[in-house]
């Protein structure tokens, strides 16, 4: 399955690599990215398209977990089966 | 004040009164402020060593523990006991010396990229870039390696920052950091939770180390009872329920009790509490309580439907969580189902013959110790036996690596364990293989006169690989076979503990008494037969309820 993550970020020097990590080791392949930093490198915006046969929601939660990520999007993404809090 | 005081100063604000660690060029200016700072520091003999103290500190008293280490091979040292206490979420902040930040990117000497080191085996890591930094940071790490699911948080500070200088240390700035928006706890969700605990006729408990660490083990002794409902807990959830509490069926999963895998295998409802459904524990993860619909309450959102979806879920603090679906249920037939199961497959401590039967003696270890004492364990066979035979008061006083599964993980986490607590007794256990992997903390024992008891374990062999070779290898002894082993209670008078070697049954109760009355660190070295097995065990691959009891 291929999905499109859209990810928010406070920018840090190392936050791409915390990005790129949790991807490959959750078992999520790149297939393209853009990185962008905007308000005079305080933030950054990374579009990821990836592929994978995991759901999506395992590498979103992951990602929501790294510090200096503000905002997770992912677009493909499995329709919630359940309620959870 | 220069940088390195302010360090001192600091932690010294976040109430930490104890740190471990290890010296060198890039950490020096720290430890010069740590010299008259006003800390206790305990200088262990290895980083790993000093990693893993802090680790025993904070599981004994679920504070942050907090080591040092140098930069290079240092900080390298410590990795192994990063990655411990993140798979083991056990919060501990880690301070490491960096080259001058001059230095930098240019293979200096002791120069090693430390973050990019940490990214793996940390929950977060910093590197200070300038002296305004270092605060927030510190303010910013003990938060995070607190908060949630805790966790390790590493500190990479350059030499130069360490050295310049600093405004004095007022008050540290709270940092601005967007507090999270606390919801109340959904209560319709609530509400569809305790429906269906009151509608299952077999609903079982699986509770994990997460209870411990959300400080809600009364919370989860109310709930079972006020509910009754049948109970067995992970490696890291041991303590949390009371050992003879009635329908407690002791440690599921590989080396799990009987009783609770076929529990596991037969409920109709599935209530995991700060657990994870690791592959230890569930074996065939397809056929683990296949059954049985899953309540999942657990404080980390990424571990709802990673490895089994979850019917319902809750990631709210199980303190709040556990009072609220405190439900009344209708399950005697399945009550009595797991009674019969607890007689029928109660473990058995008869052996015959004169040599030690090692299960037996952890068991007797278990009912003569006194209340409140610490056990900490090693990995291997012994750490299997001890998780099965031994008991203790509460999750605190069992400390395993349980995640990461870490040998060499056992003397220093009683060192840290012991510092922690002085006037508890602290007993580890260990295996010969594991004890020789962080040996050298013997001499932290020396040093700071730890009066751990030391129950060492030994049949000459890497006794949990040998099972599994004897088992699924052919009986290939690989590589396992420690017949070479250095006599280990001389061993120990080299660092001034006194001990001895016991070899039959007759031995064990003097030898068990003169352990646990002994003023100061004692070693008890323990013979058994390379021929015993940690039984039952779960193969890999196979579902729970196909256990191998023996080697027919």
């Amino acid at each position: 399955m291929k999905y499109l993550v859209i990810i928010q970020a406070d920018n840090s020097p190392e936050l791409l690599e915390r990005l790129l990590r949790v991807c490959r080791h959750r078992g999520f392949l790149v297939q393209k990215m853009n990185a962008e930093t905007t308000e005079n490198e305080k933030s950054l915006h990374v579009t990821l398209t990836v592929c994978s046969e995991r759901p999506v929601s395992l590498l979103s939660k992951q990602l929501e977990k790294i510090f200096g990520i503000t905002q997770v999007a992912a677009l493909g993404q499995e329709k919630a089966i359940k309620a959870s809090a | 004040m220069n940088g390195a005081h302010f360090i001192v100063q600091a932690l010294k604000q976040k109430n930490i009164s104890q740190v471990f660690g290890y010296p060198g060029g890039a950490i020096m200016p720290l430890y010069d402020a740590l010299y008259d700072g006003g800390l206790d520091h305990l200088l262990c003999r290895h980083e790993q060593g000093a990693a893993m103290a802090a680790i025993g500190y904070a599981r004994a008293t679920g504070k942050v523990g907090v080591c040092i280490a140098t930069s290079g091979p240092g900080a390298t040292n410590l990795i192994t006991g990063l990655a411990d206490a993140l798979l083991d979420s056990i919060p501990i902040v880690a301070i490491t010396g960096q080259v001058s930040s001059n230095l930098i990117g240019t293979d200096a000497f002791q120069e090693v990229d430390v973050l990019g080191l940490s990214l793996a085996c940390t929950k977060h890591s910093f590197m200070v870039q300038s002296p305004e930094q270092l605060g927030p940071i510190i303010e910013q790490a003990f938060m995070i390696a607190r908060s949630g699911r805790p966790g390790p948080v590493l500190i990479d500070i350059p030499k130069d920052i360490q050295l310049a200088e600093m405004p004095e240390l007022s008050s540290l700035q709270v940092l601005a950091t967007k507090n999270k928006l606390r919801f109340p706890i959904n209560a319709s969700l609530i509400r569809q939770v305790r429906e269906t605990i009151k509608l299952a006729s077999k609903p079982l408990l699986y509770v994990g180390g997460g209870v411990g660490m959300a400080n809600a083990t009364q919370e989860l002794r109310n709930f079972i009872q006020y509910t009754y409902i049948p109970s067995v807990c992970t490696l890291k959830g041991i303590g949390v329920i009371a050992h003879d509490s009635e329908y407690f069926m002791g440690m599921v999963g590989m080396h799990g009790s009987k009783a609770a895998n076929f529990a596991i295998q037969e409920c109709d409802l599935l209530i995991a509490v700060g657990a994870r459904f690791d592959d230890r524990v569930t074996g065939k993860l397809d056929e683990f309580a296949s059954n049985a619909k899953v309540i999942h309450l657990d404080i980390d959102a990424a571990e709802i439907d990673k490895l089994r979806l979850a019917d319902l879920a809750i990631t709210d603090n199980l303190k709040e969580v556990l009072p609220a679906i405190e439900v009344e249920t209708f399950i005697s037939a399945w009550q009595k189902r797991i009674l019969t199961m607890k007689k029928e497959f109660a473990n058995r401590y008869d052996h015959p013959g004169e040599a030690i039967y090692a299960p037996a003696m952890l068991r007797q270890l278990a009912e003569m110790k006194p209340a409140d004492t610490v056990i900490c364990s090693d990995v291997g066979q012994h750490q299997m036996w001890v998780a099965q035979h031994m008991f203790v008061d509460r999750p605190e006083n069992h400390i395993s690596s349980s995640g990461l599964g870490t040998m060499g993980f056992g003397i220093p986490a009683a060192v840290g364990a012991q510092v922690a607590r002085p006037d508890d007794t602290v007993i580890v256990v260990s295996g010969d293989g594991s004890f020789m992997m962080n040996v050298q903390e013997l001499g932290t024992i020396k040093r700071k006169k730890l009066p751990i008891k030391i129950l060492l374990i030994d049949n000459q062999r890497l006794g949990m690989v040998r099972q599994w070779q004897k088992l699924f290898f052919d009986g290939r002894y690989s590589e396992t076979i420690l017949t070479d082993n250095p006599d280990f209670v001389t061993l120990a008078s080299a660092f001034d503990i006194p001990g001895e070697t016991i070899v039959i049954k007759s031995q064990l109760q003097g030898a068990l008494t003169r352990l646990l009355e002994s003023k100061g660190a004692y070693l008890l070295h323990v013979s058994i037969s390379e021929e015993e097995n940690v039984w039952p065990l779960v193969p890999p691959g196979a579902a729970n309820d196909q256990m191998m009891e023996s080697l027919q």
